[in-house]
């Protein structure tokens, strides 16, 4: 199996005022190719900094990481807006699409800032619509839409760029079960289809959809990082 | 990867379209200023222009005029007038002008063709008269230095005059009749035509100079020998080469003047040259002064759209973060807020503008100012607000630009 992510002896820490906070302390990791993962640990336990992290939306204090076989810890940050743009698809609690956009225009924006033409970005991103079941909704705003819908257009938006990894944080937490369940079968679905799935959660039932689940603690892996 | 500038374009009038009563609200002050620049400019155009072509028929740059000083205290003593004797006097102590006409003016009496009258002004004039008010004659001739000489009686006709006497009839070698004087006429004058200032259109039709078209020539020795000869000459007008020596020329005949009465200022000796100048300075000041409040009040705008971009960054963070996470770069983002700052001044700018020109049509119709705007002036403008928009932009598109995406995607 390919490694797609691997970090190496990671570590994280913010000053709060005076006072050094360690969030990451050392976390070594690997997720191979085509994994569906969930990463789960209580609130402060560092979970949410390791996404970010692996999200390159942070870069850590030391340590290192690599992406799809880039060090992307060294990367300055014009180039993780690259990394973001082609490798990592976020899907996120609240869903974040542009209230003033319609349902299309949120899921070309990732086209647009990799600077596709137009008539590519439109193309591309009705095909991932209609992948998510949503062609009827292409010109309503995100308030018109339900929860679910609302997060299926999210992860459109997050896939529309074919990423190397799809990282998810409690992509569930604001869903009924009902919609939280059509959307952790769109997951299923993609990781079926070669996607890696990378969902960051506390609850034991999404966890479990998963092919591994990775505990952290205290800003360790906790139960090391074997393949299960 | 990076997104072009039309794409930041079409998200910056998107973002505007959104948030219409915002935008509109903000850029106020850029129209006004905008239209502030461009109405003063405009009006400062035409008076240059008004004043120019007044002083271009009135004989141009290099005239000088003798003229009784209004501002002088006759109580004093004094008479401000000349006679032939101090005329010829001026004349032989300034041979570098290159034309001399003194002149005197008759109240207006009745001109009698046979059984026709018409009431106009007879004046006495040198043959320079022609070169110093730049005025050819039509027909015929001018008086001539042999008219001077032999106290002729001969006349030459305004155009009105003219008309009046004659219809379309030649009055070449016709005799008019003036205060029981018989003259002969020699010549008809070019009409004298200035269309009124401001007029527009609708006020086009009067001649601001048709008082002129109205008078009637006859040689000065002839009517001071023999019409009128109680009557002084009481202005004297002189051509110099050229509109630099101009100024040279009139503190010169101001001096003479000044000597040949003795020290009293019963005369203005003017310059068309140094009004023009006066004048241009005048209005370099009112246009300065005014184009300073206009640039205040788009420093104010300027400064009320950098607060609204800088609130507006601030809601949109999340959105900002968004933007970020999927991949925009910080450039992006900058831009992004940049172009839509710099839309929204430019957008002020064309509505300044379109509004200035509404406002140049009242002032000219009811003020009945000439007013000019040229193609210049709306570079000007569209240029002036761009750049409000590029200096009070910066910060806020910098804000932006520099937001950390992991606060700003946690913002509520």
């Amino acid at each position: 199996m390919t490694e797609i992510i691997r970090t190496a002896n990671l570590v994280k820490d913010y000053s709060l005022g005076k006072v050094k906070v360690r969030a990451l302390n050392g976390v070594d990791l690997t997720i191979g190719e085509g994994e569906f993962v969930a990463i789960m640990g209580p609130s402060g336990s560092g979970k949410s900094t390791l996404m970010h992290i692996i999200g390159c939306l942070d870069t850590p204090t030391s340590g290192e990481y690599h992406l799809d076989g880039v060090l992307v810890s060294e990367m300055e940050k014009n180039q993780l807006a690259m990394v973001r743009n082609r490798k990592i698809g976020f899907v996120f609690q609240s869903f974040n699409l542009l209230p003033h956009l319609n349902v299309l225009k949120n899921v070309e924006l990732p086209l647009m800032y990799a600077g596709a033409g137009q008539k590519e970005r439109n193309l591309k991103a009705r095909q991932i619509i209609d992948s998510v079941g949503l062609s009827e909704r292409l010109r309503h705003k995100p308030a018109e839409l339900s929860g679910g819908q609302r997060q299926r257009v999210a992860i459109a938006r997050a896939i529309v760029n074919d990423p190397a990894i799809l990282l998810a944080d409690e992509p569930t937490g604001n869903l009924d079960s009902q919609a939280g369940g059509d959307i952790l079968e769109i997951f299923s679905r993609l990781h079926s289809e070669g996607n890696t799935v990378i969902i960051v959660t506390h609850d034991k039932a999404v966890a479990n959809r998963a092919g591994r689940i990775i505990r952290i603690m205290d800003g360790r892996i906790e139960n090391g990082d074997i393949a299960g | 990867m990076a997104i072009s500038l039309a794409e930041s374009l079409s998200v910056g009038l998107a973002d505007i379209l959104t948030r219409k009563v915002r935008s509109a609200v903000t850029v106020i002050g850029i129209i006004l200023g905008v239209m502030s620049i461009m109405v003063v400019l405009a009006i400062v155009n035409g008076m240059n222009k008004s004043t120019l072509e007044w002083m271009g028929e009135r004989g141009g740059l290099s005239k000088i005029e003798v003229h009784q000083n209004w501002a002088y205290d006759f109580s004093k003593g004094g008479d401000a007038s000349f006679d032939l004797r101090e005329i010829n006097y001026i004349r032989q102590q300034v041979p570098e002008a290159a034309a001399f006409n003194p002149q005197t003016q008759l109240n207006p009496r009745e001109m009698q063709y046979g059984e026709l009258g018409y009431t106009c002004s007879l004046l006495g004039v040198f043959p320079d008269m022609v070169k110093v008010e730049d005025w050819p004659v039509k027909t015929g001739r001018f008086i001539n230095q042999l008219d001077i000489d032999n106290h002729n009686n001969v006349v030459v006709l305004g155009s009105t005059t003219a008309t009046e006497l004659f219809s379309s009839r030649s009055p070449l070698g016709q005799y008019v009749t003036y205060t029981g004087n018989r003259l002969l006429v020699v010549g008809v004058m070019e009409p004298k035509f200035l269309q009124n200032q401001g007029g527009g259109e609708s006020f086009g039709g009067e001649n601001a100079l048709e008082y002129m078209n109205q008078r009637a020539f006859v040689p000065l020795s002839t009517l001071l020998s023999k019409i009128d000869p109680n009557q002084r000459i009481n202005s004297l007008s002189l051509q110099a080469a050229d509109p630099e020596s101009a100024k040279q020329l009139r503190r010169k005949v101001e001096d003479i003047v000044l000597d040949l009465k003795r020290g009293k200022r019963l005369f203005m000796v003017d310059s068309a040259q140094e009004q023009m100048e006066q004048m241009k300075r005048n209005s370099q000041i009112f246009s300065t002064i005014f184009v300073l409040i206009a640039v205040i009040s788009l420093l104010v705008g300027g400064i009320v759209i950098m607060n609204i971009m800088l609130a507006s960054v601030k809601e949109r963070t999340r959105e900002i973060g968004v933007r970020i996470a999927v991949g925009a770069r910080r450039r992006d983002v900058f831009l992004q807020f940049l172009v839509q700052t710099v839309l929204i001044t430019g957008l002020g700018g064309v509505l300044g503008i379109i509004l200035g020109y509404g406002v140049l049509g009242g002032v000219g119709k009811y003020l009945k100012l000439q007013v000019i705007a040229s193609a210049q002036m709306i570079w000007v403008a569209l240029l002036v607000s761009v750049g409000v928009g590029l200096l009070f932009g910066t910060l806020p598109a910098l804000r932006a630009s520099t937001l950390d995406p992991v606060e700003a995607l946690r913002e509520e």
